[in-house]
């Protein structure tokens, strides 16, 4: 589903990314693990195409497209969707206007009808019901005032509401408390399927124990310094980076 | 003797032929009132930016002399004629009320509304008495050469539920590049009011509007004025404003501005009685080469009373904008609170903002505020947005759009605040 192959970015001529290669298919959730300054945001906000970051080299296909030659909304509109370690405030804003306008703007991208007000109404409330969310929240403005749980809640209902193909969690675990995290671990699992795919980054393996991933990749200075399976997390809790990559910087990267 | 700007030397000698002409011409009083306004003007001129206050707005575009047969080729921005319904609706085109163009019939007793050409005609001493020339340039030129404007007078108690409009309309009439409108608003003890008076313009063709505005709000009285200038794009419009805010009386102003090549919107407040409360509030959208001017003062003058005041500027292209505000708080004026905030939004990088906020505080026991901010669209939220499928235009006017919406929101006529807000939606189309 998803093919990088030996991408290089870098962001305001800092090199970050130094040559990555993934391959992600159907049906597989990957993690990605590293220390601070490894390149984890890096590479999510590459594949999510955010501006400022500069690919250099390297190719990113997506369901056999060309990814990096798509904007951010068609990325979106094609299946890509990313969890932010920090979702944005957006005052002034109302969350249904929010979730309504890119609701219908993905459909409007796929060539698929839009809904009105009232058919959308129905739709996510069914969501907020089932993620018990209160309704109330949808009037508010975009996580404006939302504690660091409420926010991740909301990136949760998105990712319930626009049912991507690609889930993209950007350190999604970062200053959540456990019942926090096992919401937004429980939002992934309930969309993962044998047509989705996911790559979930992270710092530390908490996480993992909630979206099992069914590869590893530990990334050290811009590269994928080893891979395996999810025992490779534990290990990593065990040893910590430095001893991973220290012995790493040698054995380069595993291909799988 | 002083070298005067061609446009000054232009009003300075035509005004003993105007002084006939002119409405009023054979009452004394009203000679006497032109000619002091015109004696002020002469020793002033027109402002220039050596003069503090008019630092960041340069009048040399008008004052040069004008070119009457330059017109700009773009249409001024249309707006749906009587998209706001109302009964009540006082026209001026040109400068000149227009009794066909207007519904006056409905106004209910107590409420009169008359053009100032009538009253300077045939109107009661007392209310020329009360039109002063006041020490301005822009308002003694105004009271020398003041041709018409409304008169509203709503008796005590008195409530009006519906908006009046007063719609100022510009087209392409040769011979009237300029109008000098003389208002006066008083309002009755408790008596209450919505008016909203708007300029705007069916050619984009160039003309000087210097319309000044005098209200008296009797004790208890409120009123809700609401203005919206969308002059056209070559029209200079240079408009003061001012209001006495008796004890318990409550003014709030709107002012939304998006046409005019240079205009300028200066409102001045004074509250003279406790629990006195004065709200100014405002929008100036810009693009192109437009300049706007918003300048406030609020003078605090006795003890016990509140303002607020929250602006709010969207620049794009090479727009210029420029907002002081000054809250004054006399020597005996305690328990006093002032709120006032500046934010702009520059969608590019060659837009520009100039802010001016000023304290001036003699009392001690007060509590005053003030905020200013300029800056950009937010890169992260633009992102964000994108990130769920919306495309990138779509996402900049939903931002822009949420930076005006409180503001507007703030707007308490329900009817003014649809009206309003519509219309902010279709300058953000062009975007």
């Amino acid at each position: 589903m998803l093919e990088i192959k030996d991408l290089h970015a870098e962001i305001g001529g800092k090199e970050i990314l130094k040559g990555i290669t993934l391959s992600i298919k159907a049906g597989e959730i990957h993690a990605v693990m590293g220390p601070n300054g490894a390149g984890k945001s890096t590479l999510s906000y590459v594949l999510a195409g955010r501006a400022g970051y500069n690919v250099t080299k390297g190719t990113v296909t997506y369901k056999g497209e060309d990814l990096l030659a798509l904007s951010p909304d068609e990325r979106a509109a094609k299946g890509i969707f990313l969890a932010f370690q920090y979702p944005v405030e957006i005052p002034g804003v109302a969350s249904a206007t929010f979730l309504k306008t890119a609701y219908n703007a993905q459909r409007k991208y796929r060539g698929e009808p839009e809904v009105d007000a009232m058919e959308f109404l129905k739709l996510i409330r069914e969501k907020t019901k089932e993620l018990d969310i209160k309704d109330d929240m949808l009037k508010r403005a975009v996580n404006v005032g939302f504690s660091g749980g409420e926010k991740k809640r909301n990136e949760v209902l998105q990712m319930a509401l626009l049912e991507p193909d690609f889930i993209l969690l950007d350190e999604t675990d970062s200053g959540l408390d456990i019942d926090a995290l096992k919401i937004a671990a429980d939002g992934v699992n309930k969309l993962r399927s044998p047509n989705r795919a996911g790559l979930v980054i992270t710092h530390y393996q908490r996480l993992l124990d909630y979206i099992v991933p069914d590869f590893v990749h530990v990334l050290a200075d811009g590269k994928i310094v080893k891979s395996g399976d999810k025992t490779l997390a534990y290990e990593l809790e065990e040893k910590g980076y430095t001893g991973m990559t220290d012995t790493a910087g040698s054995a380069q990267s595993v291909q799988l | 003797m002083k070298i005067m700007t061609p446009l000054a030397d232009q009003y300075l000698d035509r005004f003993e032929a105007d002084l006939n002409t002119l409405p009023g011409g054979k009452r004394e009083a009203v000679r006497r009132l032109r000619k002091s306004g015109l004696d002020i003007f002469s020793g002033l001129d027109f402002p220039d930016r050596k003069n503090e206050a008019w630092r960041f707005t340069n009048l040399a575009g008008l004052t040069k002399g004008t070119d009457a047969e330059a017109t700009v080729t773009e249409e001024a921005t249309s707006i749906p004629r009587d998209a706001l319904k109302t009964p009540h609706v006082m026209t001026f085109i040109n400068g000149r009320f227009s009794a066909s163009d207007s519904r006056l019939g409905d106004l209910p007793e107590g409420v009169s509304l008359t053009s100032l050409h009538a009253e300077l005609e045939t109107g009661n001493d007392d209310l020329v008495k009360q039109i002063k020339p006041k020490s301005g340039a822009l308002v003694a030129l105004n009271t020398a050469f003041m041709e018409d404007g409304f008169v509203l007078q709503v008796a005590e108690g008195v409530t009006l539920d519906a908006p009046v409009l007063i719609d100022f309309v510009s087209t392409n009439e040769k011979g009237r590049d300029a109008r000098h409108m003389r208002n006066i608003v008083l309002l009755g003890a408790g008596a209450t009011l919505t008016l909203l008076e708007q300029h705007t313009s069916r050619h984009g063709h160039r003309y000087f509007s210097n319309p000044r505005t005098d209200v008296t709000l009797a004790e208890g009285a409120r009123l809700n004025h609401y203005k919206l200038q969308d002059e056209s794009l070559a029209a200079f419009h240079l408009a003061e404003l001012d209001c006495e805010i008796t004890k318990g009386a409550v003014y709030e102003n709107f002012s939304l501005s998006l046409g005019g090549k240079l205009s300028r919107n200066e409102l001045t407040t004074r509250i003279v009685g406790a629990g006195g409360l004065s709200i100014l509030n405002g929008a100036y959208l810009m693009r192109g080469e437009q300049h706007s001017d918003t300048t406030t003062l609020t003078r605090h003058l006795v003890p016990e009373n509140d303002s607020r005041q929250v602006y709010k500027g969207v620049l794009d292209d090479s727009a210029y904008g420029v907002f002081q505000g000054k809250i004054h708080i006399a020597e005996d004026a305690q328990k006093v609170s002032g709120d006032q905030l500046s934010r702009a939004l520059l969608l590019s990088d060659r837009a520009t903002v100039a802010v001016k906020p000023e304290l001036e505080i003699f009392a001690d026991d007060v509590k005053c505020s003030h905020g200013a901010s300029s800056g950009e669209l937010d890169e992260d939220a633009l992102f964000y947005l994108q990130s769920r499928g919306i495309d990138a235009l779509t996402a900049r006017k939903m931002l822009i759009d949420a930076f005006l919406t409180d503001v507007i929101n703030e707007i308490s006529n329900e009817a003014v605040r649809e009206y309003f807000s519509d219309i902010a939606t279709r300058w953000l189309d062009k975007v």
